[in-house]
């Protein structure tokens, strides 16, 4: 029986992986634990081995492709096989998030008929749509995301709103709205159904079929903005983890009986951020941003908060940190987050941040190698909590925390040195309060 | 040829010569002795007080150009000053014979003209005539400026300050100015005293003062008219057309044969002021070879046009000549050339710094100045003592300083507040007036009663609708065509306004290339409908002055294609005279020209652009039988300029959309309002002109073959052109394809379109779109499909562009990427 191999995820932030390398070509026979091809995240590189036994019957990728992680990369099997099943079957990678035009046709040449409509919408960045059909879906509340585009172009119509329309696929005005902001609602199940039609009946064409998802603004900036940072810093990575019991006791509390002084909704990262704003002005050096050569020491800490939304990581910037209460911090990174999801931030909300936090412990991460985000010169990763054995054979929660700085602007000492001075003061949380 | 004449092949070759008679050059020898008996002592000063006050007039004008300053008053004029020193003998001596009846044209360079036929005009009427002229003139606007600032109880006095003032306040662009400062230096003019436009085109005056001459002529008006112009003008094509047209056979030979109307030829004076530069080219010697002007005159007619040459340098043998040419005219012996000899001792414009003739030559003519030299030879003769003199300079000078003073008084003389009245110059552009006769007083004159027409006779015959009650088509002959809608606008129009006139290429007899006019002939006698010349500047021109004169005209120059030998009649003139004369004169003219067809490349161009493109015009372009009539009613009542587009595709086309066809009564279509011919609700189709045949065509094809139902408006008019149906209809339907048979490129179609995407824009499903003819030639006609729109085309570029329809296999490549390319090569 023939098997799909996919791409693995790497890691939770790792959405896509180029194939570097294939080790085996199609025909070729492979044994379990034979390397079959390599390919590497933003972050690192790796071989992915057979699982199966078999004959590779047939790849979707090439070397240098970008392969959305769970999608499929080749098929082992027996020669002879009938794949059909799954050539056609290929699920796509996760939830799509944006839909795209496929390759635009030829343009028609003199006799040949008029393109059939094609299920897209979105070519690049820019949605086509008319002034009319978008004044009649504003009107409507159509559902923009189920109209089929049969105008020149690729250009919604009026007649494609009045068919989506006739069609019952009726949404909000915001959600129109939204669509024309670009912001492009996760697809339904109900929109999805053509597509999610049995795999046999498509045509033998379509299993090469492809989608090229341009890279959005926001995911074209995070890319430039990583790369640099990875190309051009000094980075390293320090693991260390506190003991948790105080600090979830007092979470605990807040959520218990907060509820009066609107504390019950304070989370362990407000917490950590709470925190990290009174221990930064201690370490001028990790406070800073490295501009052309010079450190820039920052009177205020100015705490950028990871957010994840779906265009892709957002820092919006909690300023002051070092001055305000945890009820403060609490409520500007619940509203920075929000409006970071809801595309509302400024440009201002976003920059001139001195430090940075991110979060992947709510995601079960117990340890991370968090890239900084220049030109600051650190960035702290928090993790999840893990129970420990304390030398008396106790168990603690221990959270772990992840901070990689810039070797360029601070030694290990210093770093180290922040890191514990964190790790004592979310011990004792209680006791920073008072502080 | 008509066929009272007989090309007879036995004369044609005869042997002989052609003869020909000596020009008189300068033969004039009178002493002031001799002269003493046809001037008193006052006009021989008042001539002296005319020319020194133009001398006076442009040495202000020249110090205020050059220095900023006259005699302390400090100014600046940033506009044109062409001045005439040393022609004002030249002037003077012209207008001291004319009257108010004696229309006078000019050139750029005519302030003398101006102010000596105005000062003669003042001296010829009374002070009541006078009095009453100035206060009916806009309102006695400038007379209020004058009796407010000019204490004098004296009318004549107040009269010479109205005309200087009035030219000084117009060449410095003074709402007070004769045309409110809109004609400028240039334009200057002042038609109750007979002085009517001068023209910044070189030659621009002659086809219109031929105009005013045969208003004269058909309407048996008094007076003669004079075409001013230099001798460089005697270059330009409309000015030689004029003399050939004002010297054609028929107005003495055939006009008036009958012996019921008055006979005579032109009443019109070419008189040519040869001052022997044209700017700075020498036509004697240079840029021309007929030696003397009156030379050329000799070749136009048997009559060598009485030619002869003056020395306009001696006011009395130009007011001699000048006479003699009159008198002749008067008589019905026109037309008449006269060259008047004569030198610009001023630059051709300040900025002249005339390198191309010496200073010894410039020197020389000052020497010579006729100012200096008449006053010698009177006081030598003892008419008047040099005190005398003195003291009339003294009074000129004094004059004028007060004049200068008042004109540069932005108090007294403001210019034009268009931020406080935007729509100022707006409302003057066309005069919109509903006028049924130019001339109630008169009876039009006619051969036969209207009803007695034969064309008449056979058009009642017609059926007025194109179909019959069973509804099928009418057969052609049978049917009430296009071009019988025009004919019964125009014939009804000539059976109502006596001044009414048409002419053109083969109107008369063959009754027009394509049988719009056939019946007139029997109608009407020559003087109101006849053959013009193949002189297309000279046709328009000439109905731009009968108009200005006070005439209707409808000209007709046969293609549209012909509208570029008439490009500055009808761009420059035709369109600009109601507004540069700020609303005083009005232009009556329609200009009838058709699109042709099967014709190639220089007989089938719809050139509405061209036409629409000029401010002053309207544009209209019918393509229905009820449209043709209701439109061609509505250009000939008013007193705008129309330039009438009609297709040869479509003149025997029946009504098919007024029900019940076209009314045998007046009725009229309004400029500007487009028509819906057919409701639709899916894409609207505009349709200019011929192509509105094939929009219903396409429309079917849309209908049966894709359920797309289209709306058909016909634009009718062009200029002005009401978008609100538009809208509406694209409001309704989404989307809009414009077409028409011109070019694409440039055409009235983009300017639509553009308009459109502004105005409905958030109603639009795909933007306008345009379907013009190929940037190409028009080809054969067995290739016209390929080049200009057709149904299928029609229905490929709404499948391309406004709403792709399934199953659309497209004839014609109407892609953006072929767009994109045609563009590149230009095509």
């Amino acid at each position: 029986m023939a098997n799909l191999v996919i791409m693995p995820r790497q890691g939770q932030s790792v959405e896509s992986c180029i194939i570097t390398t294939w080790q085996k070509k199609k025909g070729d026979r492979v044994n379990e634990g034979d390397i079959i091809f390599s390919y590497e995240t933003d972050k690192s590189a790796f071989d992915e081995p057979a699982q199966f036994s078999g004959v590779i019957l047939h790849t979707f990728a090439e070397e240098g492709d970008v392969v959305d992680c769970l999608a499929p990369v080749c098929i082992i099997g027996e020669e002879g096989e009938d794949i059909s099943s799954l050539l056609g079957g290929a699920a796509p990678a996760e939830e799509k998030k944006e839909e795209v035009k496929k390759e635009e046709a030829a343009p028609a040449g003199k006799a040949e008929p008029a393109p059939a409509p094609e299920a897209t919408k979105v070519e690049g960045d820019r949605l086509r749509i008319s002034p009319r059909a978008k004044n009649l879906a504003l009107k409507t509340g159509v559902d923009l995301s189920a109209v089929t585009p049969t105008g020149p172009h690729g250009r919604i119509i009026e007649r494609d709103v009045n068919a989506a329309l006739d069609a019952g696929k009726t949404g909000t005005t915001a959600a129109v709205e939204d669509f024309l902001r670009g912001i492009v609602p996760e697809k339904k199940e109900e929109a999805e159904a053509p597509a999610a039609a049995p795999a046999a009946a498509a045509p033998s064409a379509d299993v090469y079929a492809y989608e090229e998802v341009p890279m959005s603004n926001v995911r074209r900036v995070i890319a430039k903005s990583m790369h640099a940072s990875l190309s051009e810093m000094a980075q390293l990575t320090l693991n260390a983890s506190f003991d948790a019991t105080r600090l979830l006791a007092y979470r605990k509390l807040l959520k218990e009986k907060g509820e009066e002084m609107g504390l019950s909704k304070v989370t362990i990262n407000d917490m950590v951020l709470f925190a990290v704003g009174r221990i930064l002005p201690n370490f001028p050096d990790i406070n800073a941003n490295l501009v052309d050569g010079k450190i820039r020491r920052f009177a205020h800490a100015n705490v950028g908060c990871a957010v994840d939304t779906d265009r892709g990581l957002l820092v919006p910037v909690i300023t002051c940190a070092e001055k305000k209460t945890l009820a403060e911090v609490s409520a500007d990174a619940k509203r920075l987050a929000g409006g970071a999801r809801e595309g509302k931030l400024s440009p201002d909300e976003m920059s001139g941040g001195s430090f940075t936090v991110t979060n992947l412990g709510s995601l079960g991460v117990e340890s991370f190698t968090p890239v900084i985000n220049p030109p600051q010169t650190a960035i702290l990763g928090v993790c999840c909590t893990t129970n420990r054995l304390k030398a008396d054979g106790t168990v603690y929660p221990a959270m772990g925390l992840s901070l990689t700085f810039d070797h360029r602007a601070v030694d290990g000492a210093p770093a180290a040195k922040f890191l514990k001075e964190l790790c004592a003061a979310l011990e004792s949380f209680d006791l920073l309060l008072a502080k | 040829m008509p066929k009272s004449q007989y090309v007879d092949p036995g004369k044609v070759f005869q042997p002989g010569y052609a003869e020909f008679e000596k020009i008189p050059l300068c033969t004039y020898n009178k002493t002031i002795k001799d002269e003493k008996a046809n001037y008193k002592k006052e006009d021989f000063l008042r001539i002296y007080h005319d020319m020194r006050t133009i001398r006076e007039f442009e040495t202000m004008l020249n110090e205020i150009k050059v220095k900023s300053e006259y005699r302390g008053v400090e100014y600046h004029n940033p506009g044109p000053a062409h001045l005439s020193i040393g022609q004002e003998a030249s002037a003077v001596g012209q207008a001291y014979c004319l009257d108010i009846n004696d229309f006078t044209f000019g050139s750029h360079r005519s302030h003398g003209e101006i102010l000596a036929k105005g000062l003669s005009s003042i001296n010829k009427l009374t002070e009541d005539e006078l009095y009453a002229i100035m206060k009916e003139f806009l309102g006695g606007t400038i007379l209020g400026v004058v009796e407010k600032n000019f204490k004098t109880d004296n009318v004549k006095e107040l009269a010479k300050d109205f005309l200087l003032y009035g030219a000084l306040a117009e060449i410095f662009a003074r709402k007070t100015g004769f045309n409110r400062g809109l004609g400028g230096s240039m334009h200057a003019f002042f038609i109750p005293f007979g002085i009517f436009p001068n023209n910044a085109i070189v030659g621009g005056s002659a086809p219109i003062a031929l105009g005013a001459a045969l208003y004269k002529r058909s309407n048996g008006k008094p007076g003669i008219v004079v075409a001013n112009s230099g001798d460089g003008a005697l270059g330009r094509g409309p000015v030689l057309e004029s003399l050939n047209f004002a010297a054609m056979d028929q107005i003495t030979k055939l006009w008036g044969m009958d012996g019921k109307y008055s006979n005579g030829g032109m009443p019109i004076l070419f008189n040519v002021f040869n001052n022997f530069y044209g700017m700075g080219g020498q036509t004697m010697g240079e840029t021309m070879g007929f030696g003397n002007p009156a030379r050329l005159a000799a070749g136009f007619s048997p009559t060598q046009l009485h030619a002869e040459k003056v020395n306009g340098y001696d006011p009395l043998a130009v007011i001699e000549a000048t006479t003699r040419k009159r008198d002749l005219l008067l008589r019905g012996e026109g037309p008449a050339l006269l060259e008047v000899a004569t030198y610009r001792v001023s630059g051709h414009s300040p900025s002249d710094a005339s390198t191309y003739r010496t200073a010894e030559e410039i020197e020389a003519w000052r020497e010579a100045c006729p100012i200096k030299a008449y006053r010698e030879k009177l006081v030598k003769a003892r008419v008047a003592t040099n005190a005398e003199f003195d003291a009339i300079d003294e009074a000129i000078i004094e004059r004028m300083v007060e004049v200068i003073k008042l004109a540069i008084n932005d108090e007294v003389s403001p210019r034009m507040d268009l931020a406080a009245e935007p729509d100022m110059i707006s409302s003057i552009m066309y005069s919109n007036n509903h006028v049924k006769s130019m001339d109630e007083s008169r009876k039009p004159e006619v051969l036969i009663p209207k009803e007695e027409s034969p064309r008449v006779k056979q058009i009642a015959g017609k059926s007025r609708y194109a179909f019959d009650a069973d509804g099928k088509p009418v057969p052609k002959m049978k049917v009430f065509g296009l071009r019988d809608g025009l004919f019964e606008a125009i014939i009804d129009k000539f059976y109502e306004d006596p001044t009414t006139i048409a002419y053109g290429e083969d109107n008369r007899d063959w009754g027009g290339a394509f049988a719009v006019y056939r019946g007139l002939t029997e109608a009407l006698p020559y003087h109101r409908f006849f053959n013009a010349p193949i002189s297309e500047s000279a046709i328009v021109g000439s109905a731009v002055g009968y108009a200005m004169a006070g005439g209707r005209a409808i000209v007709e120059l046969m293609y549209a294609d012909f509208i570029g030998c008439a490009g500055d009649e009808i761009f420059n003139q035709l369109s600009k005279w109601q507004s540069m004369s700020a609303g005083i004169l009005k232009m009556p003219v329609v200009l009838r020209v058709s699109v042709g067809s099967k014709y190639g490349a220089q007989h089938s161009q719809d050139w509405t652009a061209l036409t629409a493109h000029i401010p002053g015009l309207k544009v209209c372009f019918p393509a229905t039988p009820y449209d043709a009539k209701g439109l061609m009613n509505q250009a000939l009542n008013g007193t705008d300029p129309v330039v009438f587009f009609e297709s040869q595709r479509i003149y025997d086309v029946g009504e098919q959309f007024h029900e019940g066809g076209v009314p045998t009564d007046y009725y009229e279509v309004d400029f500007g309002d487009p028509d819906v011919k057919k409701t639709g609700s899916d894409v609207t189709i505009l349709s200019i002109g011929a192509v509105l045949y094939r929009a219903l065509d396409a429309a079917k094809i849309l209908e049966e073959k894709y359920g797309v139902s289209a709306e058909i408006i016909d634009a009718r008019s062009i200029v002005p052109f009401n978008y609100e149906k538009v809208i509406e209809s694209v409001k309704k339907t989404g989307r809009i394809i414009i077409v028409g048979d011109a070019v694409d490129r440039n055409s009235v179609m983009r300017d639509m379109a553009s308009n459109i995407a502004e105005m409905a824009f958030d109603y639009l499903d795909a933007p306008p779109v345009v379907f013009g003819s190929r940037n190409w030639i028009t080809p054969a006609f067995e290739l016209e499909k390929f080049y200009f729109p057709q149904a299928e085309g029609i229905v490929d570029v709404i499948s391309e562009k406004l709403l792709p329809l399934p199953g659309r296999v497209p004839t014609y490549n109407e892609t953006e990427l072929e767009h994109i390319e045609r563009s590149k090569k230009g095509v």
